[in-house]
């Protein structure tokens, strides 16, 4: 019979007083109510703020093979490395591998580039000397 | 004259609705003091309903691995935690002992070997190396604890300070010999394995060796705290520092103790966090105080001082981990990971004060 003892130390004419806070808290005056609305408030922020980020289905890869054989495009999550497609043909060209930008300056380092964001990545060729 | 028996029939009616409202009550604290870890259980969930390989072995070896890396920091920092303070210095003293351990054990034959009159590495250079960054944080430590004692300045000012300066001395220590603030990387090979070899083997995870030191590292910090007088005395000082000097206690050498004790911790995480990102940038180290703190929070170290366990913290360090964890195997992008971490925070301040209020 536990009830009956808590209705007697707490009688309900008489506020329970709260505690006063100490430490780094020392300033601090907030009632519990506050406090409740603070932590679901926090908890729907965190949720809202994941269930935005799942609906969020990736970043697209797109191959620009640049007059080779075509090359699908890819569906990666943020931070993942790529792995690269079988490499375009093209006639009278060797493929010399994926860039990002046209003018193959910026190569795509498969084993240290991760995915940032959605991009197109350029196929490199160079001309087969014609013996 | 009311009527005895409307008198008790009543009360008995209120009993029955006092009731139903204490057990509404009990879940509402239920459910509210334990936000983080139901969080924590959806996260769990979820992201082992989405990928399959998150609650593997290799799964756990991996968080295991992690944990031991962050757990000293989050050891360190508990203690003045308890004093009612904090440490914003943590992250940049562990970056500034990551970068001494990096330059002292690398390759001999490594092209851009910064100080090359350092003798080659061996076992026992290593275990110097240990000791001199431990010592080189426990400095920073004292340097803290001393203003916060002898002044009773805030924590938060004086560590904040000796954040920004430590900071500047890295990029001192970065530009040395024409460094021109590169990344120290070319490790050497016995200061990997010492650090991060493969003690065994989870699931097909490596777990290094510094698993090993953590759990070594957490004993000792155990033992501190709760059979030496010097932790007895801390969590005096912590919870009422009037009363604590007035029974005895020195409360000047134990806040000095307790920070420079928080120091060698960073100072030790510093030397392995070199090791686990494979090379030392000037930022290494950077916000891993909020990391910890949050931990710590979260295993019930309460800001309002004196309160905290061992198991607490590791509890704490282990929650905000599987966190982060199921978070980056979700793909999220570190942009929402820190808003994340944010609230975490918040949310985990507001349990501890919300803690505090409802203890009976």
């Amino acid at each position: 019979m536990d009830e009956p003892r808590m209705e007697q130390q707490t009688p309900e004419t008489e506020q329970p007083k709260q505690r006063e806070f100490r430490g780094l808290y020392k300033h601090v005056k907030i009632s519990v109510k506050t406090l409740d609305r603070i932590i679901i408030a926090c908890l729907v922020v965190i949720l809202v703020i994941l269930a935005l980020e799942l609906r969020n289905p990736g970043f697209t890869i797109t191959f620009d093979s640049r007059g080779g054989t075509d090359v699908p495009a890819q569906n990666q999550m943020y931070g993942e490395k790529l792995e690269l497609p079988e490499p375009p043909t093209r006639e009278g060209y060797t493929f010399t591998g994926w860039y990002r930008d046209p003018a193959c300056d910026l190569p795509w380092v498969v084993e240290v580039d991760t995915v940032q964001e959605s991009v197109t990545l350029y196929a490199g060729w160079e001309a087969v000397e014609s013996p | 004259m009311a009527n005895p028996v409307t008198t008790i029939r009543r009360t008995a009616e209120e009993y029955r609705l006092k009731d139903k409202k204490d057990k509404r009550r009990f879940w509402v604290d239920g459910i509210l003091n334990n936000a983080l870890y139901i969080l924590m259980a959806i996260f769990v969930i979820y992201t082992a309903t989405q990928k399959e390989t998150f609650l593997t072995l290799g799964s756990l070896g991996n968080l295991l691995t992690q944990v031991a890396a962050y757990l000293p920091m989050a050891l360190g920092i508990a203690g003045c935690i308890v004093l009612t303070g904090t440490d914003l210095s943590a992250g940049r003293i562990a970056g500034l002992t990551a970068a001494v351990a990096g330059v002292f054990l690398q390759k001999a034959d490594f092209a851009n070997k910064m100080l090359t009159f350092l003798p080659k590495v061996s076992v026992g250079w290593i275990l110097v190396t240990m000791l001199i960054v431990i010592a080189i944080g426990a400095i920073i430590g004292l340097v803290n604890g001393f203003f916060v004692a002898k002044f009773s300045l805030h924590p938060f000012i004086v560590t904040l300070s000796t954040q920004l300066i430590t900071y500047g001395i890295i990029l001192w220590f970065f530009a040395l010999n024409g460094n021109n603030g590169q990344p120290i990387s070319g490790l050497s090979e016995q200061y990997k394995n010492f650090v991060g070899g493969t003690m065994f083997r989870l699931g097909g995870v490596a777990i290094p060796w510094y698993v090993l030191y953590a759990v070594i590292l957490t004993a000792i910090i155990w033992f501190v705290w709760n059979k030496t007088t010097f932790g007895k005395n801390m969590f005096a000082v912590g919870s009422n520092a009037e009363a604590a000097k007035v029974s005895g206690v020195n409360v000047f050498w134990t806040t000095v103790l307790v920070h420079t004790l928080a120091g060698a911790m960073y100072g030790y995480s510093g030397f392995i966090e070199g090791v686990r990102s494979g090379s030392v940038a000037a930022n290494t180290g950077l916000n891993a105080e909020c990391d910890a703190i949050a931990a710590c929070v979260i295993g019930g170290v309460s800001f309002v001082g004196g309160t905290g366990k061992i198991s607490g913290i590791i509890l704490g360090v282990f929650v905000l981990r599987i966190i982060f964890v199921a978070l980056t195997m979700l793909g999220v992008e570190s942009s929402s990971m820190y808003i994340i971490k944010g609230a975490i925070i918040l949310c985990a301040c507001a349990l501890d004060m919300r803690k505090y209020l409802v203890k009976k």
